[in-house]
């Protein structure tokens, strides 16, 4: 992967450019879209789940637990439903050169990276703002944050592969999305939960990283060693078997694109 | 693959559906998807062979003229060469980089100006961000946009558009120059001086693949022509 993608590196960045350009042309607002999002959802959900449903957040302010939940899921919900058209639409370019392909759902993904970042410092604003004090715990957002990252690329490259051959890919989507956002602990906690059953929901590494996150920014808690390590591994091995599916079925994009 | 060869093609054969739907039901997908020994060989229905048991090796330096009536292959043959796809039975080799100069332009993006686009399509065809900065004033003018280069391509002509694209990949710093149908780029003037920039690289040792239906243009081009027929392939030295 490192020797077939190192050569294109300065298409990359270009890439990544050339989003960010098409992204912000003619927007009056500009960056700050990437906040509205995660922020209006956070005050619905203080409103709906929070005070109409009164479900319980284990003593952690309302905003801030719904908060946590949204940065992680806004960054994957977008990723996602971005990288499934990435390849049919650059048809064009598919067609005519060739060039690492998985590069465009890397630059894009790359975009979203840059909105979680800045939603992300919002974050760290509440977390002050609510006085919770620093813990060197906290820094387990970092590899968290690599988790996210790996899994949202590969169910990304999955999902925009598939697509190329089946356009029922880019229409199951956003049903898909939904069930998958009622599956990811974002305005609930399964912290409650015995061992067992939160092994099994783990497989959604989306709610490990929730969890997680919650747990380290907001409750002053270190992180479960195994349960770190088996997460990477399984994540890591998603990452590698996408990567493998999508290149083997890379070779024919241009005849069924 | 001795280093003076620069294209070799070893039994290549390319297979083309005629049909709308480009994948099968569900389950035969899957079946095919982990079966090991493919059966390439034959043809399903409305499948038919674009290219037929093709060889041939084109060393460093040389200019391929590539003559056909339409359907006979020549585009595919030009897109194996730029591995845009992949042949269904055979072996490609290539030595260095490729610059396709296949439906220039079609690669913009509309909403960005010439010079995002030049940043964009000198990225693709492999120059680096230090070489495209170095360049872009002589891309610029010899695309002869100057005026236009900070206007959305949107906005173009379908000429100027040839023109910024032919600019882009004569610029970069490709081994193998593949020519599509391009030799009558924008106006009289401009296709002279693109005329002299092919020359220009064959002189600088370049290898190039031009398709063209002007046999006249091509035996003024090319040291030697390659006849296509129905996938199958003649050499001929024009005279």
């Amino acid at each position: 992967m490192y020797k077939r993608l190192y050569k294109y590196k300065d298409l990359f960045y270009i890439l990544i450019w050339r989003e960010l350009l098409i992204r912000y042309k003619q927007t009056a607002i500009g960056v700050l879209w990437a906040l509205i999002q995660p922020l209006s959802m956070m005050l619905l959900f203080v409103l709906v789940f929070g005070i109409i449903l009164n479900i319980d957040t284990g003593g952690i302010p309302k905003p801030l637990f719904y908060f946590v939940g949204l940065v992680p899921w806004t960054f994957f919900s977008s990723s996602i439903s971005a990288s499934i058209d990435s390849f049919v639409a650059h048809r064009n370019l598919i067609t005519k050169i060739y060039f690492p392909r998985e590069l465009l759902i890397f630059s894009r993904i790359m975009i979203f990276l840059a909105d979680f970042t800045i939603t992300f410092i919002l974050l760290a604003l509440l977390i002050m703002i609510y006085r919770i004090p620093f813990s060197m715990d906290m820094l387990w957002a970092v590899p968290l944050t690599i988790l996210l990252l790996l899994f949202t690329t590969s169910v990304g490259m999955i999902l925009a592969t598939i697509n190329v051959y089946y356009r029922d890919v880019r229409l199951a989507s956003a049903f898909l999305l939904r069930l998958w956002f009622f599956a990811t602990p974002v305005f609930y906690s399964i912290d409650t939960l015995p061992i067992k059953f939160k092994l099994i929901l783990f497989l959604n590494p989306l709610t490990y990283v929730v969890e997680n996150l919650r747990r380290v920014l907001l409750e002053n808690r270190g992180i479960v060693g195994w349960q770190f390590m088996i997460e990477t591994v399984f994540v890591l091995f998603l990452f590698i078997l996408s990567y493998r599916l999508f290149i083997r079925l890379e070779r024919s994009f241009a005849d069924v694109i | 693959m001795s280093s003076d060869l620069s294209i070799k093609f070893d039994r290549v054969s390319k297979k083309f559906s005629k049909s709308a739907i480009q994948h099968g039901l569900l389950r035969d997908d899957l079946v095919m998807f982990f079966k090991r020994n493919k059966n390439v060989d034959c043809l399903k229905t409305d499948e038919f062979w674009a290219l037929d048991q093709i060889s041939f090796k084109i060393p460093k330096g040389s200019s391929i003229g590539l003559y056909g009536p339409n359907g006979s292959g020549k585009s595919t043959l030009l897109k194996l060469i730029a591995n845009v796809i992949s042949p269904t039975t055979g072996k490609i080799t290539i030595n260095g980089r490729i610059a396709p100069l296949i439906e220039l332009g079609a690669g913009f993006h509309p909403d960005l100006n010439g010079i995002e686009n030049i940043y964009m399509n000198g990225a693709i065809l492999g120059m680096t961000i230090g070489e495209i900065k170095s360049k872009i004033e002589r891309i610029i003018e010899y695309s002869e946009l100057s005026d236009f280069i900070s206007t959305p391509v949107k906005k173009y002509s379908s000429g100027m558009k040839l023109r910024l694209g032919f600019s882009i990949a004569i610029h970069s710093e490709a081994d193998i120059f593949l020519f599509d149908e391009i030799l009558s780029v924008g106006d009289e003037a401009f296709q002279e001086k693109s005329l002299n920039s092919i020359q220009k690289l064959l002189k600088n040792k370049k290898t190039l693949f031009i398709v063209s239906h002007n046999k006249k243009r091509l035996t003024g081009m090319a040291d030697k022509i390659l006849i296509l027929e129905k996938g199958k392939i003649k050499w001929n030295i024009f005279d």
